[in-house]
């Protein structure tokens, strides 16, 4: 069971369970706890070599025992996310631990990863369960419905789960090449049902400067 | 695990952000509709609706420079946000607020500021790094840690102004018993003898508001654009440099007089 104590330290409290988490994010615990390296994130020999090959490196740990165990992350803070059978799409630095009974893989995101600078792979959970992932500065949930489509800025953009498109929205003109573009220059847009993660804070990217 | 504990934190809808205030202490949502605001380049986060971003100083948006900026030395930094919808704005995860003017000024150090109402003008400050917002409208700031509101008179360190309002521009203030005299010199020289690091403050006296962030530490500069290279103009030419208000203890002297007038002899 997840819960936060403060908003950047997470506490996770097991019964013999186990949680999949970043290595080396545990700050403390007590009770009985094993930490298992998993090489591959947990997913198998194929994942492994998908997450060699996408560049979507992960690094993750098993935690398998009895009391509870305190994870942190360079002090960013932390968002729980219900997963209810529906898909969590997240950068893998932001991922700070997951139940173990989720599943986690890697998929494709098109031209929304390159935008970003975190690549063109990103990060999946799925199943039954919660996770925590991590963000600079509180993380604003927004809801996308049908007749209320978001649009958000790629270095802001921290994760999304549900039934999401994403299309790659682009303000660039010719005045962007005078330098007199509006900053702004290229949006991420979802469409459909869904929630978006939205940090305070923009990482850098091609777009922050356009 | 069935237990759901803690389920998440609220979730925003266009029906359910709020109108021109903050969404917590580190986003603040803007309504547009068919209105206008200024932002600095890059603070969008996101946005519901249909809202365009155009940078200043082109075409039919040439007229908010003259109207809303007088000063077209720092239009670039600025957009346009114009449309209809609500947008969210952040800056590095530092907090920011909003705040009102009532046909009043208020100056800010440029890189606090993050967006304004068009209803109010943008001027350059005589004050180096500054920035001085006149009119009625509302505007957003960032600050590193919360803002405090202090009345004058009172001494503020220098790394924790963040803007004053309606009371006269600041003067220096040193600690002049400390400063001189041959231990104050050998103090301010070597730092041995304990140079408390706060001899050096800000005074501010006469009627109106000062801002203050609750931590030392200060947010990157925005250009301010140059400043007409005139004499009498301060940052403006003379060939002394940009004496940033900024800098946080006097600097050490090269000249000799500098010397000789701070050992007193």
């Amino acid at each position: 069971m997840f819960r936060l104590q403060g908003s950047k330290v997470l506490a996770v409290d097991m019964t013999g369970d186990a949680v999949k988490a970043k290595n080396g994010s545990m700050v403390a615990y007590d009770g009985q706890m094993d930490f298992k390296k998993l090489s591959g994130g947990g997913e198998g020999l194929r994942g492994m070599v998908t997450r060699r090959l996408t560049g979507e490196q992960m690094t993750v740990m098993e935690v398998r025992g009895q009391g509870t165990c305190w994870f942190a992350d360079r002090a960013s803070e932390i968002n729980l996310v219900q997963l209810r059978g529906d898909k969590l799409y997240v950068e893998s630095s932001n991922l700070l631990a997951t139940d173990a009974g989720l599943r986690t893989g890697t998929t494709f995101t098109g031209l929304r990863g390159a935008s970003q600078g975190n690549g063109l792979f990103t990060t999946t959970v799925e199943g039954h369960g919660q996770a925590a992932i991590t963000s600079d500065g509180p993380a604003v949930v927004l809801r996308v419905s049908p007749q209320y489509p978001l649009s958000v800025d790629p270095g802001a953009y921290v994760a999304h789960q549900g039934n999401l498109r994403q299309s790659f929205q682009s303000g660039v003109t010719f005045r962007t090449f005078l330098g007199e573009g509006g900053g702004e220059a290229f949006q991420i847009r979802f469409e459909g049902d869904g929630l978006v993660y939205v940090q305070p804070s923009e990482r850098n990217t091609i777009a922050g400067d356009v | 695990m069935t237990t759901h504990y803690g389920a998440g934190p609220t979730v925003y809808d266009p029906m359910t952000l709020p109108v021109d205030d903050n969404v917590n202490s580190y986003t603040f949502c803007v309504e547009l509709k068919g209105s206008q605001w200024f932002l600095q380049k890059g603070k969008m986060i996101a946005y519901y609706g249909a809202i365009e971003f155009n940078g200043i100083g082109h075409g039919r948006l040439d007229r908010l420079v003259r109207t809303s900026f007088h000063s077209p030395l720092h239009a670039s930094d600025w957009v346009v946000a114009e449309g209809s919808g609500k947008m969210l704005l952040a800056d590095r995860a530092f907090d920011v607020n909003s705040y009102d003017l009532e046909n009043g000024n208020l100056t800010i150090r440029s890189g606090n500021l993050l967006a304004f109402q068009p209803s109010l003008s943008l001027k350059q400050s005589i004050v180096p790094g500054f920035l001085t917002l006149i009119g009625t409208g509302k505007f957003v700031a960032a600050s590193n840690g919360p803002v405090v509101f202090m009345e004058p008179p009172l001494r503020v360190d220098p790394q924790a102004l963040v803007g004053w309002a309606d009371c006269p521009s600041p003067c220096h203030h040193y600690d002049h018993q400390y400063m001189t005299g041959v231990m104050g010199g050998l103090r301010a020289l070597t730092g041995l003898g304990g140079a408390s690091g706060e001899e050096h403050q800000f005074e501010f006296v006469g009627a109106g508001t000062v801002l203050l962030q609750s931590t030392e530490t200060l947010m990157a500069e925005q250009a301010t654009g140059g400043t007409p290279q005139q004499a009498g103009v301060p940052g403006g030419g003379g060939g002394h440099g940009p004496q940033g208000p900024q800098a946080g203890a006097p600097r050490l002297p090269g000249q000799l007089g500098d010397l000789q007038r701070r050992f007193g002899l």
